[in-house]
Formats: C-alpha cells, sequence, structure tokens
C-alpha cells in the first residue's frame, strides 16, 4: 500500500525517465538473486506490455529496486527532484 | 533483405533474460537463440518463458547437441514449444561445445552421421511421424509423439568444417555458420552450395546465418574487455584448419583450452590478443560492426546472429544495434 502511494506521487511527467532508471538499478544491482520470482514476473508482464513507465508500472520497479539497491534508489529520487518520495521512501524502509 | 538473430547464453537469472527477450522483440530482432550448455539454466525452460513473454520472435536452442541429448527428447520439447508458441519455434542442432563435453567425458564422435541421423529423428518425429530407422548411431523403432503437432519445427545446423557444411545445406532448412570473419564465412559458401546442389534444392530454400560472437559499445576497449572470455572459449574449440586460416597458433589453443578447463580463466583470458578477437567476433564501436556485418551480407548470408556477449552493457547495446546497426540493413 506505502508503495502504492509513494508511485502515485510520482509526477507523469517523470514516468519515463524514473522507469528508465529504475530498470538500470534492477538490471545491473549485484543484488539481483533477492528479486522475488513473483515480483520479477510482474514485471515482465507490464514490460511486455509497455506498461513500466505507468502508476502500476512504477510501483513494482519501486518495489524491486527498494529490494534490490535502496539506497541507489532514494538517490535517484533526489536526483529527480522528488523530496517527498524520498521521505517516503526512507520511512517504509524503516518499517 | 538480412535479418537478425541474438543469442542469449542463460547463465544470467531467468528474469533477466527473459527481459532482455522482450526488449529484443520489441526493437525488431527477427531470432533468439538461446545456447545448450549443461552448465547453464535449461535450453528448454528458458525458452518456455521466452516464449509467454514475447509475441513475434522466433526462438530455439541455439544449438543443442545429440551427444547429451537424444534427439527423440529434442522432437519432444520442439515439437512441445511449438503449441505453446505455434510457427515461432526453430531447432538449432549442432555438436555442440567440445569445452563443456570434455567436463562429462563426453566426445563428439562421428559427427557426420550423428547430425545426419539426429536431423532426421527430430525432423520426423516432431512432425508428428512414426519413424523405423536403424542408422550407425541411433537406432529408433516406431518411436512417436502421443500428441498431435501442429506444425513442423525447420531445423538450422551449425556447421564449421566443409563436409559438416556441406551435410547443413543439404539435410537443414538453414546453416548457422559458426563463424564471425567474412574470410571463414566465404570459405563456407563453397561447401554450403555443394550441399545445396546435392538436395536439388533452391538456393532461396535455405537459410544462411554467420553465427557470430558479437560486442559493440562507443568505446572500442570496452567492447573489446567485453568479448575476451567469449573469444578465448571459441579459440579453445577451434579446429586447427581456422586457427591456421587466422595465423593463431594451435599450441596456444591448446593452453587456453587446459586453462578453461581447470577453471583458471585469469589465465585463459591473457592469452586472447586483437588478432583473435578480430577473427573470431564482430567487436567494435557500431560503424566498425556495421563495417563488418557488410561485408558478411555481401559474401551471401541472410541472417545474421548476435552471439554473447552481445557488449559490455546488455540493455545499451541492444538499444545501439538498434538505433546505429538496423538502419542500415532493416527498412
Amino acid at each position: 500500500m506505502a508503495l502504492e502511494k509513494i508511485a502515485r506521487n510520482i509526477p507523469a511527467s517523470l514516468w519515463n525517465e524514473a522507469s528508465e532508471k529504475l530498470v538500470d538499478i534492477v538490471l545491473n544491482s549485484p543484488n539481483a538473486s533477492k528479486m522475488p520470482s513473483d515480483l520479477a514476473k510482474t514485471i515482465l508482464y507490464y514490460w511486455q506490455r509497455d506498461q513500466l513507465a505507468t502508476e502500476v508500472g512504477l510501483q513494482r520497479l519501486l518495489e524491486a529496486a527498494m529490494i534490490l539497491e535502496p539506497e541507489k534508489t532514494v538517490s535517484l529520487m533526489e536526483e529527480l527532484g522528488l523530496p517527498e518520495i524520498v521521505a517516503m521512501l526512507r520511512e517504509t524502509s524503516k518499517q | 533483405m538480412v535479418e537478425f538473430g541474438i543469442e542469449f547464453v542463460p547463465r544470467d537469472l531467468y528474469w533477466k533474460t527473459t527481459f532482455y527477450a522482450i526488449q529484443a522483440e520489441k526493437i525488431g530482432f527477427d531470432y533468439l537463440w538461446i545456447t545448450d550448455h549443461f552448465n547453464n539454466r535449461n535450453v528448454y525452460v528458458s525458452l518456455t518463458i521466452i516464449s509467454a513473454y514475447t509475441e513475434r520472435i522466433k526462438f530455439g536452442p541455439g544449438v543443442t547437441n545429440p551427444y547429451l541429448v537424444h534427439p527423440v527428447v529434442t522432437a519432444q520439447a520442439v515439437a512441445t514449444l511449438n503449441e505453446i508458441a505455434p510457427g515461432r519455434v526453430v531447432c538449432g542442432l549442432g555438436v555442440g561445445d567440445k569445452t563443456t563435453l570434455v567436463m562429462v567425458n563426453t566426445e563428439q564422435t562421428k559427427p557426420l552421421a550423428t547430425i545426419q541421423e539426429s536431423a532426421r529423428i527430430i525432423r520426423e518425429i516432431s512432425s508428428g511421424r512414426a519413424l523405423e530407422m536403424r542408422g550407425e548411431i541411433f537406432r529408433i523403432s516406431g518411436a512417436k509423439l502421443n500428441f498431435k503437432v501442429t506444425s513442423p519445427v525447420p531445423i538450422f545446423i551449425g556447421a564449421q568444417g566443409p563436409k559438416m557444411l556441406a551435410l547443413a545445406a543439404e539435410i537443414g532448412d538453414g546453416v548457422l555458420i559458426n563463424a564471425s570473419h567474412p574470410r571463414d564465412v566465404e570459405n563456407a559458401m563453397k561447401f554450403i552450395h555443394e550441399g545445396v546442389e546435392r538436395a536439388g534444392k533452391k538456393p532461396d530454400e535455405l537459410s544462411i546465418s554467420a553465427y557470430t560472437s558479437f560486442s559493440i559499445a562507443s568505446d572500442y576497449d570496452k567492447a573489446f574487455k567485453s568479448v575476451v572470455p567469449v573469444v578465448a572459449y571459441i579459440v579453445a574449440g577451434s579446429p586447427e584448419m581456422i586457427l591456421e586460416r587466422h595465423g593463431i597458433s594451435v599450441e596456444l589453443a591448446g593452453e587456453i583450452r587446459e586453462a578453461i578447463v581447470h577453471d583458471q580463466w585469469k589465465e585463459a583470458f591473457s592469452y586472447v590478443d586483437g588478432n583473435m578477437v578480430e577473427a573470431f567476433s564482430i567487436c567494435g564501436t557500431p560503424e566498425t560492426c556495421v563495417e563488418k556485418i557488410d561485408k558478411l551480407v555481401k559474401v551471401g548470408v541472410d541472417q545474421i546472429v548476435a552471439g554473447s556477449p552481445i557488449g559490455p552493457n546488455m540493455r545499451k547495446s541492444i538499444n545501439t544495434i538498434a538505433t546505429q546497426v538496423f538502419p542500415h540493413f532493416k527498412k
């Protein structure tokens, strides 16, 4: 639920850039083996349908990126100029 | 018009390979080949999940071998895949990779008879027909699949030496020339034409692919570094005739092979030089790659397979192929 709210707060104008960079984080992570298989399959489903740069796609990418590379994901949101998202992600990762 | 294939080695997590497969389809690759080595993820499991997440790209093992997998099992596998993705499956068949077969004490004995009989078994069984065969290698007594098959699966045969090239052209629907250098491919075409004539085929009834090792990047050094491990394997498995054609020491190739078999990777890779990379890969900037592909197309291939590693960053390199190579060859 938290990630759904976070994804909803990413401006649509940044969906493409955010999804591209989250995909890079996930694909290039040395922690890739931590990706839950069901989450991987969901991401593949959205990728096949060109839906990664949507609210639901971003939610799944955020979930994956936070599992594999939480700090890099937070840094990405800082880079995109989204301090509220940064705060929400930090709050989520504390739980 | 030239078609493009891409090869993935399922050494990586399944979802990464599948991600890149989807990417390859989206940007316009025509074929997708998954390698078959016992020590990587299973080829047919990999192909099955890829088939579920793609819609158009043709795919198959690149290549399976009948020394580790009996051809009736290959027939079963490709016929089953063809049910999942009708008309999209191709079966790449070859003698396999010497370096990994040695690890399981398997020799590539009587390669011509083995491939000839295997191709016949795969074609007949995967087409739904019963087969009686008393071959030199395989004996089949009325074997038949218990399910209805949808359509035949084309068989593309991997080949490098003269006799296998001619055989592949004679009995296959496609030849996968295990070569990246125009000189090797031009040499191969003589024997392919022999096989086409022997079979009484029309030239356009046979697909001819250059199955290359490929590494593309805007920085040549990065492309080079990425391709070294693959070239090491190729040098280790190459016949003497091919090594000599490119001025590569047979003894040095032997040393690379020994190092690989004993997991001495750093040593094996340290032997790979610019001449070997030039001989056994399409490697470099987009301009360099386009130039070499152009030469391959001019000597008569109709499919270029971009084999591993593709480049230093898979996702970026696939996109580079789409944006900077395809426009030169595809409409």
